[in-house]
Parts: structure tokens; sequence; C-alpha cells
């Protein structure tokens, strides 16, 4: 079963970026484009899509008074579209799965995709909850002709090396042949979590987190590395650290 | 004196003067023509602390030098006593005490008068010249000012065109090898880079927190390039993240690194970036793997950084850069550790 989609963007190039990149993945059916507000909201009430990727920046109706305009069971899952701003906050308000930052690379759109899908059978209940994909114990990794195996525990952070990763487990570093975001749905969301387009930190080594002002965060891991976090990724990490805090408390 | 003084200056330096002389005149007000005597020196001297002013001022103006100005002034002032003493006779005679001038006696006694009026300039001087140095200090301090801000920012647009450049003809070869992954990635991080230099609002300094965003930014630009061949370290002590650094301090050293360092190499090269307190100094070390070259240069990047630093510390920072005899290539810049503002 595919999702139906609806892009709206008033840039024909924008729109077209999001259409190849759908294009490059199965499970998703383009069903509508729209170059305005007044008139996606028009064809949202038509045709009833099951996500939306939408501009926040239109002529006439923003993407977010899109949104806000349609009542909430006919509200689809939307992903936000932007250049230049700090929505996120908002955007979160409205449940919306997620929300990119123009231009968007491959890695970032292909996680925003994962997330629809892995929302879609849930949707209607609220906000997106965490699939029933069992969390993995170890990941193989391979050095020359030897397999090793690093168990999940140990593993600090992991970062995204080009189409591979590079996990970092007691001051070492293992080189995986998998992608960020195809490793990132084998963790368990309560004890990792994705900070950064190329980076996934585990929660119980974040040893201080600054705010910055442009809405991005700095975070000092306890071995003294320093990475961003970026503020699409933000409200989501601020709930599980909290979470993580009560649990730990 | 090229400095204008206002107007409220001699209005201020007479203040004194003639406090002085109407509290010596008291006493005499219990003599019998006493008060008439002294209201009338009094009077007169006042009237003449108008075109004393006048003159000093207008003597300071053409810039004269101070001996002539005081043997200008002491005459003139002598010679309006001089005068004093005859109004002085004249009140005399008309009071019917005297029948005629005596002036054989008109010198004398003249010390009251001609006492006060040289106190006057004297007073009206020291207050000009302190008013004028100061003035002129706070012109010289805006003028450093400024012309240190101009050159911050000059030496601050050097690091930006260069990289952004360098950043889309990388671009460019990867859209010209069908690269489309990569070529994507690649715009991601120079629009995350773009975005973060666009949020500064053009101060000087910033926090460390901000710097190393940046700097992370930046340095996905070029893993993103480099890929495999480079290894990076950048690491934070606690309790520094707030501490302020110049804006743009460390991308143009570890642009270095790479440009120079790492990216000539055959094989990976390691990059490692540590920063830390020292008391109450920040330590900041770039090391890099490199070639040793032949010519001993440290680039343009290198000087950047260290005239900013001496415009904004003066001579409580050190930067230090050459090769460690582990045959890497190190900068070490101490300055002082100073926290942001809570506000900010």
């Amino acid at each position: 079963m595919t999702i139906r989609v609806v892009i709206i963007d008033d840039e024909p190039l924008a729109r077209l970026a999001v259409k190849t990149r759908l294009a490059q993945r199965g499970g998703f059916t383009l069903v509508g484009e729209f170059g305005d507000g007044d008139s996606a909201f028009d064809g949202i009430a038509a045709l009833r899509p099951e996500l939306v990727f939408v501009d926040v920046e239109m002529p006439g109706r923003t993407g977010l008074e899109v949104l806000a305009a349609l009542p909430a069971a006919q509200r689809p899952m939307a992903i936000l579209l932007t250049a230049y701003d700090g929505f996120a906050l908002q955007a979160f308000d409205l449940a919306a799965i997620d929300y990119l930052l123009k231009p968007v690379d491959d890695e970032r759109m292909d996680e925003a995709l994962d997330r629809a899908q892995q929302a879609f059978p849930y949707r209607g209940q609220g906000r997106t909850t965490a699939p029933a994909v069992p969390a993995v114990q170890t990941f193989s990794v391979r050095v020359g002709a030897r397999t090793v195996l690093v168990p999940v525990a140990e593993v600090e952070r992991i970062e995204a090396d080009g189409d591979y990763a590079t996990l970092h487990a007691n001051g070492k570093t293992w080189l995986v042949r998998e992608r960020l975001h195809t490793l990132a749905l084998q963790l368990d969301p309560r004890q990792f979590h994705r900070v950064h387009r190329s980076s996934i930190v585990r929660l119980d080594m974040i040893a201080e987190l600054r705010a910055l002002t442009n809405r991005d965060a700095l975070l000092r891991l306890r071995d003294g590395s320093v990475l961003r976090a970026s503020r699409t990724y933000m409200p989501a990490l601020a709930e599980a650290l909290q979470q993580f805090n009560k649990k730990s408390a | 004196m090229k400095v204008e003084t206002p107007l409220l200056v001699p209005v201020l330096a007479a203040l004194p003067v003639c406090a002085c002389m109407a509290i010596l005149g008291l006493p005499a007000f219990t003599h019998q023509h006493g008060a008439a005597f002294r209201s009338l020196y009094f009077l007169a001297c006042l009237a003449w602390l108008m075109p004393l002013a006048l003159l000093q001022r207008a003597m300071w103006r053409r810039e004269w030098p101070w001996l002539r100005m005081a043997l200008v002034l002491l005459s003139a002032t002598y010679a309006m006593s001089l005068l004093n003493a005859v109004l002085g006779q004249r009140l005399a005679i008309s009071l019917g005490l005297e029948t005629d001038y005596r002036w054989a006696e008109l010198v004398e006694g003249l010390d009251g008068c001609w006492l006060a009026l040289i106190a006057f300039c004297a007073v009206h001087a020291v207050a000009g010249y302190y008013l004028s140095l100061q003035r002129m200090r706070l012109h010289l301090a805006q003028a450093q000012a400024a012309a240190r801000d101009a050159e911050l920012r000059a030496l601050r647009l050097q690091v930006n065109p260069h990289f952004l450049f360098n950043s889309l003809n990388a671009i460019s070869a990867l859209v010209a090898a069908q690269s489309n992954r990569e070529a994507n990635r690649m715009l991601a991080c120079v629009s995350d880079f773009l975005r973060a230099t666009l949020a500064h609002d053009g101060r000087h300094e910033h926090a460390l927190a901000e710097e190393l965003a940046l700097l992370d930014a930046y340095l996905e630009i070029e893993k993103a390039r480099l890929g495999e061949r480079l290894r990076l370290t950048m690491k934070a002590g606690p309790d520094v993240l707030d501490a302020v650094v110049p804006y743009l301090m460390l991308q143009p050293l570890v642009e270095n690194a790479i440009r120079h360092g790492i990216a000539p190499l055959a094989a990976p090269g390691r990059l490692d970036i540590r920063v830390e307190r020292q008391d109450a100094r920040l330590l900041v070390e770039v090391h890099n793997d490199g070639l040793q070259p032949a010519h001993v240069g440290s680039g343009i990047g290198l000087a950047n950084v260290r005239e900013r630093l001496r415009h904004l510390y003066g001579d409580d920072q050190q930067v230090e850069a050459g090769w460690g005899e582990d045959g890497r290539f190190g900068v070490r810049i101490a300055m002082p550790l100073r926290a942001v503002e809570a506000a900010a």
C-alpha cells in the first residue's frame, strides 16, 4: 500500500527536487502539486492525501496557515520545507512529522520519508510513536577479513561517512557499511538519538548542551568531543533527554 | 590648543575668583567708605573678566606660545588694574575725601585687583587646557576604535568568499562527475555553513560554542570532500563553551591545516582540535599531519588570525605556530578567558 503525497511549494524547481526523490523510492504516489497556499488548501480537501510536503514561505497563505486551517482529523502527515527560518516549534505543535531545511540532501530526505512510513500505520493516533522494530544488540563490522562484533551498549556515537557510518566505541572507531539512517532504525530510540544529518549520539554521553543563537545547539560529550545538534532535531532531542532523565532519576 | 572650549568655562573660572574677592572684602564693610571702594573694585574687576576671557581665547585659537600669552596677559591685567585705581581715585574725589588725582600714588595698592585678574587667567587656562585635553583624548580613542573596527571587518571578510568559491568549485566537480548524492550532500553542508554565518550579527567576538558549531559546519564540507583521508577529533574541556573568542578564528587555521597539511598527503591525515582552560587563560590548539615544506611560510590564514587577536587583546594573547618534534604542524593560541554575558 502506497502513501498518497501532495507537494506544495511556490517554486517549480523545489517541487521537482521532492518529486525526483519520491520517484527514486517505492511506497509513495504523487497525487497533486500546488504553487500557493489557497489552492493547496482546496486541493488537500479534495484529494485527501496522507502526506504533504509543505513550503513554509509562500504567497497568500503560508504552509503553516494551510495546515492550521485544516480540521485536525483531516490534517495529513506533514513534512515542512523551509529555506531560512525558525519554525521548528510551531511545526511540531502542528504535529508535523519532520521539518527540512533547503537544500535537502538525500540522507535527510530519506530519513523524513522513513518517518512518514513508520508513522503511517499509526496515523490518527496523535503523535508518531516509536515503531515496533526490535533494537539490535550488536553491530557486526568487517575489518579486512575479520568480522568484529561491537555491542550496541558500547557505542557512544555514530557518524555518517559518505554512504557508510563510523561507530565510536571505547575510544576506537569502526567503519560500518551501512548508511546512518538505516542504522538509526535499528537503535533503541530511548537510548540513542539522531542530533544531526550526520550524527547519532547515545543520550547518556551528553555532558553539556549549549543552545546557539541560530537555534541549533552544541553538544559536548563526556569524552570531550563536540558536535552540533541541528534545530530540526532539537524539540525531539529535548523530549528524549527529559524521558531519559526521568528514567535514570 | 586647537579644540574650542565652551563659553561656560570662563564663567566657571570666574566663580572662585569672585568668591575670594567677596570674602576678602567682607571686613571692609565695617569701615565708613570701605564698602563703596570694595564694591567699585569688585564690579570693575568683574567687568574686565569678559574682555580678558575673550583675549585669552583669541590667543588660544591663534596657538600663541605660552610665554608670549603670559606676557600679554600680565601687561593687560596690569593696565586693567591701573584703570581700576584711577576709578578708585575718582570715587574718592566725588566722596570729598580727596581734592584731586594723585598720579604718583596710582601704582600703590594695585595688588588686590591685579592678583585677582591673574588668578582668573590661571584658572581659566587650566580649565580650558584640561577640557580640550579630555576632548582630544576622546576623539583619538574614537578614531582608533573606528580604524580597528574597519580593519577587523576587512580581515574577517578575507575568510569567507575564499572558502565559498572553493566549495562551489568542488560541487561543480561532483556535478560534472555525475556524483549526484555527493553533490547534494555538499550543497546541504554549504547551506548549513552559510546559514550559520548569516545568523551572525556582526560582532567581532562570540561564544566558543558558536565558533565550534561554525567550525563543525565547515568541517562537514571538508569531510565530504576528503572522505576517509581526513581523520578528525574536535574536543573541548569542561566549562569553556561560554568563553568569548574572535568570530571565525578557528576556521582559517583549520582550512590551512587541511589545504596545506592533509590534502597533499597520499595517506589519511589526522587533524586534532582541542580547546581547554588553564587558570584564567583559554588554550586553543590545532595539530595536523603534513609534509614539512622546504620553504617556511605560515600563510594568509595564520597572519590574519594573528592580526585579529592582536587587535582585540593587545599583548594579552600568544600565537605559536610551527612544526613539532613529532613531525606534525601545530598552532597554539593562548588568550584571556572571559565568559559571554548571560543576556546574549
